[in-house]
């Protein structure tokens, strides 16, 4: 057999003949790519038990550091079970380079373990990981206050120009797309009351579930959600980067503070931008349900707005408007907060950015049961 | 074929810019090749055109003799697994550890067992002397010189035949920077690489490097030992070499050879 051409690494272990020395023949490449066959089976070669082995390596053609890795671990397992191994005929250059990942080599222990956790310490540490953030967001809710305050006392102080910025993207560029969603929410709302009402004899009632639902309920609810999803993120994801490449703390050094630079504008911008953009989704929401009341009850345009008139008064309104300022902050300030707890990487900004909107909506809807209990307590 | 790499009539255009303007150099297997020049000089891109990262305007450049301008991702994956890269900050994969990371691309490329893919990880760390422990940190425990060798034991990780460093001693205090000279030496000496950086370090230029090729104006101003440079009479390479700091770096070389026992 001509070993030398093979481009496989190859070795063939021949038992001793009676009370003679077992011998091992390397041959062919002993590189990365032509040990990967032979390395699950060097093991379980016909090795000799005790004795002498002499390793003939002289048709080995090529080596490199893991060809070399293999052949020294081989070698030295077989010397740690009592076998006299001997290597000959390597070449005087390849001898180097296993003399050196000898060297490396032999300092190495295997990967460490990995410390298991058990399932009560996993719960332990997640209840005190959350504990731990709970607390860290509301001293940081804490320090954006102050900051507000501070900003308020001197208007001056604050930057308008990146207010604007955030209002423009959070604000005027979601316009297409949180008016078409309550647009389609109102069809949707319309198109479901429309079967029901119509059993009744009370078509002209669609008028009162699609302008109560929306103006109460859905249309704030449902911007805050979109503008979690398209701006709380982007909170996130910027502040998160801009820690990752310490641009936060360049910030500090200069002397300003992140949070009046980073955080106070879109505050104040969500806070604008949320219940502006809450009145023109309750107008789209409204319009989609009376094009639906139109096409599948045949109530007119006319018809339909005389009797919202008379369905919505101004609480209704207010209850519904009242909220989107308090959705903006919760948005912005998750939004924010998420984006200063990255750590390190960018693994963590996207790990920040996924947390922040899950967070910010579970918020955002518990605190609209919150609003609903509140306001039926008093009564509005 | 001795020559590993090899460009002929290189043009490159930013726009209307041309960086590379008829750009020639040849580098020998075995030898530390070192490109350099001043800030925005094309160092770089002429090292990512090699790299196949970035495709040139005209002209050729040949990889062990084969032809990459021009070759698609597919045709250029066994090219690629003869050569590693050590970008300038590392580029270390931050979510895996630098045992996972120089892990990853033996899983990626070979069959090899779990077990000697740790192993082999392991022996990649400890050849670029970093510390056992080292293995298990990611990447943003270490400070910036160990980031470095992890980054080039991620960079030998497939045993390539060349190896490209960017900037290898760049953001370095001194000490950290000198054992990266002595780190490439070895690395040629005992795996017998081939290989080629772009530096801006004069020191590791004296100590390291074979060969030297000047980039600017477009053109390669001059290629040769450090020896060989400092006697060429163009304004900008005399000033690359004889500004203050070159004097310093090159006399202390000298003083370095004259005191070893040769």
């Amino acid at each position: 057999m001509n070993a030398v051409e093979t481009a496989q690494a190859v070795l063939e272990v021949v038992p001793p003949a009676g009370a003679g020395v077992a011998r091992a023949t390397c041959a062919g490449q002993w590189t990365i790519h032509g040990i990967a066959e032979l390395e699950p089976h060097i093991d379980a070669k016909p090795w000799p038990a005790t004795g002498s082995l002499f390793v003939d390596a002289t048709q080995i053609s090529a080596l490199d550091t893991a060809g070399a890795w293999l052949l020294h671990r081989t070698l030295t397992r077989l010397r740690a079970g009592g076998i006299d191994a001997q290597l000959t005929g390597l070449r005087p250059e390849l001898g180097a380079l296993l003399e050196l990942v000898a060297a490396r080599g032999d300092g190495i222990g295997t990967a460490p373990a990995v410390a298991r956790v058990g399932m009560f310490e996993a719960i332990g540490r997640k209840a005190w990981d959350d504990a731990r953030n709970i607390a860290g967001f509301l001293s940081f809710v804490g320090e954006s206050f102050q900051v507000l305050l501070r900003a308020l006392a001197q208007p001056r102080r604050i930057r308008w120009r990146a207010v604007l910025h955030n209002v423009q993207l959070a604000g005027f560029d979601a316009l297409p797309i949180t008016g078409l969603l309550s647009f389609l929410m109102g069809i949707v709302i319309a198109y479901q009351g429309a079967d029901q009402l119509r059993r009744f004899g009370a078509n002209i009632f669609v008028a009162d579930l699609v302008g109560i639902a929306m103006l109460r309920e859905l249309s704030p609810l449902l911007t805050a959600i979109i503008v979690a999803g398209r701006s709380g993120s982007a909170f996130t994801a910027q502040i998160g980067t801009m820690k990752v490449t310490e641009e936060i703390d360049a910030l500090r050094t200069v002397g300003i503070v992140p949070q009046e630079l980073l955080v106070l504008p879109k505050l104040l911008a969500l806070m604008i931008v949320l219940p502006l953009l809450t009145v023109y989704t309750d107008v789209t929401g409204v319009l989609g349900g009376m094009l639906m009341a139109r096409t599948q009850l045949g109530l007119t345009f006319q018809v339909f707005f005389d009797r919202l008139k008379e369905a919505i008064v101004l609480s209704t309104y207010l209850t519904g408007l009242c909220k989107a300022p308090v959705f903006a902050a919760i948005i912005a300030l998750v939004g924010c907060y998420q984006g200063f707890r990255t750590a390190g990487s960018a693994d963590s900004v996207g790990r920040q950015t996924t947390i922040s909107v899950v967070q910010s909506i579970f918020l955002v809807i518990v605190t609209d049961a919150i609003f609903s209990i509140v306001f039926n307590l008093l009564d509005l | 074929m001795d020559n590993v790499v090899e460009i002929t009539d290189l043009v490159t255009r930013f726009g209307a810019s041309v960086v590379h303007d008829g750009v020639s150099l040849a580098m020998r297997r075995g030898e530390i090749f070192a490109l350099v020049g001043g800030s925005g000089c094309g160092k770089s891109t002429l090292l990512r055109e090699i790299l196949l990262l970035h495709a040139p305007a005209a002209g050729s450049i040949r990889v062990f003799g084969r032809e990459v301008v021009g070759l698609g991702d597919e045709e250029a994956l066994p090219l690629r697994r003869r050569f590693g890269v050590v970008f300038e900050r590392g580029a270390l994969f931050s979510s895996l550890t630098v045992a996972e990371n120089v892990g990853m691309v033996l899983h990626e490329h070979t069959a090899l067992s779990p077990r000697l893919v740790a192993e082999m990880a392991a022996i990649k760390i400890a050849l670029t002397g970093l510390p056992a422990d080292a293995g298990a940190k990611y990447p943003n425990e270490l400070s910036g010189g160990m980031r470095k060798r992890a980054a080039l034991a991620r960079a030998l990780a497939l045993d390539p035949e060349l190896l490209f460093l960017d900037e290898p001693t760049a953001g370095l205090d001194p000490l950290s920077a000198s054992g990266i000279d002595e780190l490439v030496r070895n690395l040629r000496d005992t795996l017998g690489l081939s290989i080629m950086m772009v530096t801006h370090d004069l020191d590791l230029l004296w100590r390291a490097a074979d060969r030297v090729a000047v980039l600017g104006r477009g053109h390669i101003l001059g290629v040769g030992s450090m020896d060989d440079l400092a006697k060429l009479d163009d304004p900008l390479v005399h000033e690359y070499f004889y500004g203050p700091r070159g004097r310093a770096a090159r006399e202390q070389a000298w003083k370095r050879s004259s005191t070893l026992p040769s």
